[in-house]
């Protein structure tokens, strides 16, 4: 098959003109039916519920061109969107399943809140919030760092204990919130107390939009340069490519494993603090739910390729954003736009073999 | 309060033992399934909800293994027939079970139903200590009890068997002898999803006769594990749901008990026990995995 493709490009290539250019656009509109064909899809079901697909589809580009609020809102849901992706396609590149960007951001935001409640109140916000991103991507690192350790001491297969340790981290928040970190004036409710005002992240006027979508957009591209340009980079990415290559090349495998893995929970972490300080204000036992796993959907959408993640989480962000408008004007649960999202990637996925270049 | 535990290992075990189970059957064929959690979760609202409609349990128990085997049939489409990625596949139907079960579930939440209650069964049920634990449960558990020896027995003395561990070791032996390895793969596939189906229905109309949203709570995730621990053997995979089952049994136990433990604590412990039974396995001996898993038609003969 491979071969066959490739002969095939290579004259397609070598002779002129029209050919050429079939070649060219035949790619993009398989691309591009591979992405309007969800949304097809989910407009039927949505038929089935008696709400117009149509209408829906162009409040959510209303929605989100619009007006400043709305694209604030959008790039808003990207945010942890692009960092949690960031969580899969790092180690992605280095051969590794990494889905515990889920836990990794609860506990992120876990440390976060802690260190901010009761160290960083009385600090300026020039000092306090680095020190709380720094706390938060500690904590993304410390659960990353029992998947490393696992995965190289332990030789378990790093997909499945991520998983699990998900459901470890959302109990350890939930120990957390009704114990220790409980808001003593909540009247019984299981939150953390709020954050002081000082380490609230700063927002664009008219939006709801913080500061923290610049950290996402900074940490994408420098995962993307470390990648691509880097030395450190291109050891990842032929350990990802051939890990017996690598071996032979003399590379410390398990270190890399390790320190990768460090790194993406590192970002998971940053992601988790970015919610409480730039959103929430306060930890709660749900904060942060499916973020994780639909971070993790990003990357695979965009080949866990760090730019492309940018474009996929955006993506997801508008899907997001349309869910409460389909909760509001039509009473379908929010829900429901998850379905849209798994549709996505379920075409995405199938199409692997004909699309993925 | 052993008794109670024991009995308690077996009753809530058992839907994570029927996932396990299936699980295994499509590992044995070489295709790792992390959808298993989507499939429990769709068989758990589907039984549920054919409950409710029926009123008769068994029709039920039949729907959730059918949703399981509808949620199984969409990776194995697109991991047989489209060569997508095992693992990301499973993902995304695992976070797709999820949406559909929360859409559709959301008017059975606080529904009523009979569903399976307990059956002692007559004279064995009275055998002290021994009777209550094993002889006292749902249908649905004796029958996967029974299961257990049948895989067995399918799986390491039968034709299909030997066809089955073909396709999930060598598929390249299996082509050449004729049979088309991507249709064992197929229906291995579908049995596996309509066992984690029933499982997931046992969960809501045996074990708590209610429906809630994501109330499998990544047990699916569990049995994709548990199927390591079991190094691929029936029997084992059976002995590692009753850890899990005597994990959550031991919970409640503790919470009535009012020991003064976070009940979050006691959450965290069947997930730990899993992580903690894969490390000392993992320790003990060099892992027997299907040399085809995870790799399905890589070097696809012929086909």
């Amino acid at each position: 098959m491979k071969q066959q493709a490739s002969t095939s490009t290579n004259t397609i290539a070598l002779s002129a003109g029209s050919y050429s250019f079939l070649a060219r656009v035949k790619p993009w509109a398989i691309q591009a039916l591979i992405m309007i064909a969800p949304f097809v899809v989910y407009g039927l079901f949505l038929l089935c519920y008696e709400v117009n697909p149509v209408e829906l589809y162009v409040s959510m580009v209303k929605s989100t061109f619009g007006d400043l609020y709305g694209f604030g809102e959008v790039l808003l849901k990207a945010t942890p969107f692009i960092l949690t992706g960031l969580a899969a396609a790092l180690p992605a590149k280095a051969g590794l399943v990494n889905v515990g960007g889920e836990g990794q951001l609860a506990i992120g935001a876990l440390f976060a809140t802690w260190f901010a409640v009761f160290y960083l109140n009385d600090f300026p916000a020039w000092l306090g919030i680095p020190l709380m991103m720094i706390a938060g991507a500690l904590g993304g690192a410390v659960w990353a760092g029992l998947v490393a350790v696992l995965k190289v001491k332990g030789r378990l297969n790093e997909t499945i204990t991520s998983v699990l340790l998900n459901y470890v981290a959302t109990f350890t928040v939930g120990f957390f919130v009704h114990g220790l970190l409980k808001d003593k004036e909540s009247f019984n409710w299981p939150f953390s107390p709020e954050i002081a005002s000082s380490l609230r992240l700063p927002i664009i006027n008219g939006t709801r939009l913080h500061i923290g979508f610049v950290v996402a957009l900074v940490l994408a591209v420098l995962v993307w340069y470390v990648l691509t340009r880097t030395r450190l980079g291109f050891r990842i990415r032929v350990l990802g490519s051939n890990r017996l290559a690598a071996e032979r090349a003399g590379m410390n495998i398990n270190k890399m494993y390790f320190w990768v893995l460090i790194a993406a929970g590192m970002l998971a972490g940053i992601a988790g603090m970015i919610e409480i300080a730039g959103i929430e204000g306060r930890l709660r036992a749900s904060t942060g739910a499916n973020f994780g796993y639909l971070g993790f959907l990003a990357a695979m959408m965009a080949w866990n390729k760090p730019l492309r993640l940018i474009v996929t989480a955006f993506l997801l962000g508008m899907i997001s954003v349309a869910g409460n408008t389909l909760e509001i004007s039509s009473g379908l649960p929010s829900s429901s736009v998850n379905i849209l999202m798994a549709l996505v990637l379920f075409f995405i996925l199938g199409s692997g073999r004909w699309a993925k270049r | 309060m052993i008794a109670d535990i024991l009995t308690g290992a077996i009753r809530s075990g058992t839907s994570v033992m029927l996932a396990s189970q299936g699980e295994l059957v499509s590992e044995r064929a070489g295709v790792i399934n992390l959808g298993t959690e989507g499939s429990m979760l769709a068989g758990a609202l589907g039984g549920f909800a054919v409950t409710v409609w029926t009123g008769n349990p068994w029709l039920g128990a039949l729907a959730g293994g059918l949703c399981g085997l509808l949620i199984a049939s969409i990776h194995a489409f697109l991991v047989l027939s489209c060569g997508a990625n095992q693992l990301a596949t499973g993902l995304t139907i695992m976070f797709f079970g999820m949406g559909v079960t929360a859409f559709f579930g959301r008017d059975f939440v606080s529904q009523q139903i009979v569903g399976f209650n307990p059956v002692a069964l007559p004279g064995l049920s009275d055998i002290p200590f021994i009777g209550p634990i094993l002889f006292n449960h749902d249908p649905l558990t004796y029958l996967s009890i029974l299961l257990v020896p049948l895989l067995w027995y399918v799986i390491f003395r039968t034709r299909v068997g030997i066809m089955l561990r073909t396709a999930g070791e060598r598929e390249e032996v299996l082509f050449a002898s004729g049979v088309n390895p991507k249709l064992v793969r197929y229906l291995a596939v579908l049995a596996g999803g309509f066992l984690a189906g029933i499982g997931g229905a046992q969960l809501s109309i045996a074990y708590t006769h209610s429906w809630v949203e994501n109330m499998t709570a990544g047990r699916g995730v569990v049995a994709v594990a548990l199927v390591i621990f079991a190094s691929w053997k029936p029997a084992r995979a059976m002995l590692g749901a009753y850890l899990f089952g005597a994990a959550q049994a031991l919970q409640l136990t503790v919470q009535q008990q009012g020991l003064a433990i976070s009940p979050f604590f006691l959450f965290m412990v069947p997930y730990l026990l899993t992580l903690l039974a894969l490390l000392i396995v993992e320790r003990r001996k060099k892992s027997q995995t299907p040399e085809a898993l995870g790799r399905v038609f890589a070097g696809e003969a012929g086909g």
